[in-house]
């Protein structure tokens, strides 16, 4: 098998990169903005010694670019009013490395939540206009975040959302880690999402490293997303439904949830799917027995979920209550940098696994339905028919036995790479960065955190009581954003 | 007072104030079934209460008398409501009279006394609670307002000993006023109880709770007395739903026998529908019960047409 070159002549995921002065930061970044290279996350780090440095993902059809400078007077100037989608990154780095963004006005606190509450809220003023303020903690169990809506009778006109309640720093003790045992740390970033977290890690470590992954190691890592997937979008749809009230749809699929994740443990020995993917090689394995009984336990799954989804597509109740709920447009989807199922659901071709030459997706197409509305029951059906895409995908993995997998070496080492893997929420992108066999450092950027200012977005205009629906729409991840 | 009378007493009293929590049970346990899970048991509710009644409370500050007063006035309310309403036709001379106009301010006293507790605390969940509380309240008043009308026009009286006596006579069930006042009362029953499609009873998602926010400030034995209130508007729905609307002719024991049966069809059908149909969305709700005001217009048109037999 030939050894896959992006245009560039370089592996897969290694970088290229752009230094610049603080100076023309700002340039070097809406130059390739202006290039059509999409914005993939803006990072801050505190060498051991030296200013914070700043690092910009973007990717372009040729790979990889990563443009970094050093903010040797603490101080850069903003690209948030061309890129909205840095909004978040620039205001978590200034609370982190205390970096200025020069023109980021306000630059409001993200993550410092010693700021008083003019500080980090939007002032909406006018008559009757009050705020209500839930979280962080919640009727339910679930993370903490504390949510500021600004309303006017049951109307939102704005809300802020404030996460980072459980932040562990997980980036910054992972520097100075071996590349080996890194993994844990993008891996406990989310449960839910660990299989793509560490893929992703894997993938940037193995790109930096020069080694490409075997046929069964390409395809070990495919079946666990695609696993991954299918228990998040089962859960999704159960959420869904308990967001209006509607139990029967609620337990059905939570019910195929607990299935999928008893099939996850058969297989990978872990219900979340923890531990299962490493640097450089892959310990799953299955005879064609075993892969012959998952196959026919996941085609019980897909026709338990066909039977129950087309129950549900003839309530009216409850596709009364998805219609038309948060609308997001794709065009604000394609400005506020959204990913994943909300991106396709608002009509965006966008889904990274067109564009995984180190997995198992040759001939796979981006699934996006006709009338992609961008409303709630669009993001329903969207998963819908990604479920169903992924089932036929994992039909198709699991007709071979599978052995361990392993890597071999075809290129060259490099010092910078990232990972591109797509979750059930949206592409997460993982940058690693060695000296050695070291960890320089790591940066995670999942896609809850990029579509967590689009929810913001999404309820402005809609009813209070809506909010829980309208979350559990884009199901976003608060673990992923408290990293 | 006659034996019937005594024994009607005593159900009104004993049924309404112990059997009354074992209505939501039901529902509950009847709701678990229908959707393949084994469920909790219905007397559940029991338990929560004892539980409660056994806690210390916590109240919050600052308060006034309003907020401590909000318990007694919803318990004493639901227990003179328990008592005004005949059982199988029969009442024991209670000096509270039995009007239906009484009975309905009886229940709004409740909602009054609850919403504005949540506004003497102030606490944010509580208030958008009680707002939406009366803004479900004016529609679902005026439209039992217009099911008592219309149960009363046959009638001529709107003493509910009279109107039980009327509704177990076949005859009323010829008249397409009846039916309307039925349809509505419906609507009315499952706004009142707090059920879905208008009100979620399991969830206390804090940004979608209608009844359950006012409560969230209470605890110990004045949340159980609330409790205990939203299971009595339960127990009182549902006699009045078969003494109006349950064919139940024949003596006193054969009525008392309908009334048995016909409470747990109620419960049935409550959750038949709480399973079958999401939450509406929460500005739909009035117009939702509106329907039901435009069906009671309807049998208020058939009556007058029909030349008020």
């Amino acid at each position: 098998m030939s050894t896959p070159r992006d245009a560039s002549g370089r592996m897969p995921g290694v970088a290229e990169i752009r230094a610049v002065p603080a100076a023309a930061w700002r340039r070097a970044c809406l130059d390739a903005h202006a290039h059509g290279e999409r914005f993939g996350g803006l990072f801050s780090h505190l060498p051991a010694s030296g200013p914070p440095r700043l690092r910009a993902v973007f990717s372009t059809p040729a790979g990889e670019r990563l443009i970094t400078c050093e903010a040797t007077e603490g101080a850069v100037e903003t690209i948030v009013d061309v890129i909205p989608a840095a909004g978040w990154d620039e205001r978590e780095a200034h609370d982190l490395h205390a970096i200025s963004f020069i023109g980021h006005e306000p630059l409001r606190p993200l993550i410092d939540h010693h700021a008083p509450l003019e500080a980090w809220t939007v002032p909406t003023v006018g008559e009757d206009v009050h705020q209500v303020a839930v979280g962080p903690i919640h009727a339910g169990v679930i993370e903490s975040g504390h949510f500021r809506f600004h309303v006017v009778g049951e109307r939102i006109l704005h809300l802020d959302v404030r996460l980072s309640y459980k932040r562990r720093g997980l980036e910054t003790a992972a520097a100075g880690r071996s590349l080996g045992d890194g993994i844990a740390y993008a891996q406990r970033a989310c449960a839910a999402c660990a299989v793509t977290n560490t893929v992703a890690y894997a993938q940037a470590c193995e790109a930096a490293l020069g080694l490409q992954p075997d046929d069964h190691l390409r395809r070990a890592r495919t079946v666990l997303l695609e696993l991954e997937r299918v228990y998040n979008h089962l859960n999704d749809i159960s959420a869904i439904c308990a967001g209006v009230g509607f139990a029967p749809g609620a337990m059905a699929y939570a019910a195929l949830k607990e299935r999928a994740q008893r099939l996850n443990e058969r297989l990978a020995w872990h219900r979340f799917l923890f531990d299962t993917v490493s640097v450089g090689r892959s310990a799953i394995s299955f005879d064609r027995q075993e892969a012959a009984d998952a196959r026919r336990e996941l085609a019980a799954i897909g026709q338990e979920h066909q039977l129950v989804w087309r129950d549900l597509r003839f309530v009216s109740s409850l596709q009364e209550r998805l219609e038309g709920v948060a609308t997001l447009s794709a065009a604000d989807a394609e400005r506020l940098g959204a990913v994943g199922p909300a991106a396709r659901a608002s009509g965006l071709r966008d889904d990274h696994r067109i564009h995984s030459p180190h997995l198992s997706y040759s001939g796979f197409s981006v699934a996006v339905a006709e009338a992609a509305s961008g409303d709630v029951a669009a993001r329903t059906n969207q998963r819908a028919l990604e479920l169903h895409q992924s089932l036929e995908l994992l039909d198709d993995l699991l007709t071979q036995p599978l052995e361990p997998g392993t890597v071999r070496r075809c290129g060259e080492e490099a010092s910078t790479a990232v990972g591109r893997v797509e979750s059930p929420r949206g592409v997460t992108v993982c940058v690693v960065v060695r000296e050695g066999d070291r960890l320089a450092a790591l940066h995670l950027r999942t896609g809850s955190y990029a579509n967590w200012p689009v929810l913001a977005h999404a309820v402005v205009g809609e009813l209070l009581p809506d909010f829980p629906l309208i979350n559990k729409s884009f199901e976003l991840c608060y673990a992923c954003a408290d990293r | 007072m006659s034996v019937a009378g005594a024994l009607a007493g005593a159900v009104q009293v004993l049924g309404g104030v112990l059997l009354a929590p074992l209505i939501p049970g039901l529902i509950q346990r009847l709701k678990a079934r229908l959707q393949g899970r084994p469920g909790p048991s219905p007397l559940q509710p029991y338990r929560e209460l004892r539980r409660l009644w056994h806690k210390s409370g916590v109240a919050p500050f600052p308060r006034t008398v309003i907020y401590e007063l909000a318990p007694p006035v919803v318990v004493a309310s639901s227990l003179v409501a328990l008592v005004m309403l005949p059982i199988g036709g029969r009442s024991p001379g209670w000096p509270v009279g039995h009007d239906a106009l009484v009975l309905v301010g009886l229940l709004a006293l409740g909602r009054f006394a609850i919403t504005l507790a949540a506004w003497d605390t102030g606490g944010g969940f509580g208030l958008m609670g009680a707002s939406r509380e009366l803004t479900f309240g004016v529609p679902v008043e005026a439209v039992l307002l217009m099911v008592m009308v219309l149960v009363a026009l046959p009638v001529g009286s709107t003493n509910l000993i009279a109107l039980s006596d009327a509704a177990a006579r076949p005859h009323v069930w010829g008249e397409p006023a009846h039916w309307a006042a039925l349809l509505a009362f419906v609507l009315v029953m499952l706004a009142e109880t707090g059920r879905q499609p208008i009100d979620n009873p399991d969830t206390h998602l804090e940004l979608t709770m209608v009844h359950e926010g006012p409560l969230l400030e209470y605890a110990g034995r004045e949340l159980a007395y609330l409790q205990w209130a939203a299971a009595a508007r339960h127990w009182i729905m549902l006699v009045l739903a078969t003494e109006l609307f349950v064919p139940h002719p024949g003596p006193f024991a054969a009525r008392l026998a309908v009334l048995v049966v016909s409470v747990p069809v109620w419960c049935g059908l409550l959750a038949v529908v709480e399973t079958t149909q999401a939450k509406m969305r929460v500005l739909r709700v009035p117009l939702f019960l509106g329907a039901g005001g435009l069906v009671c217009l309807l049998g208020l048109a058939s009556w007058f047409a029909g030349g008020g037999s």
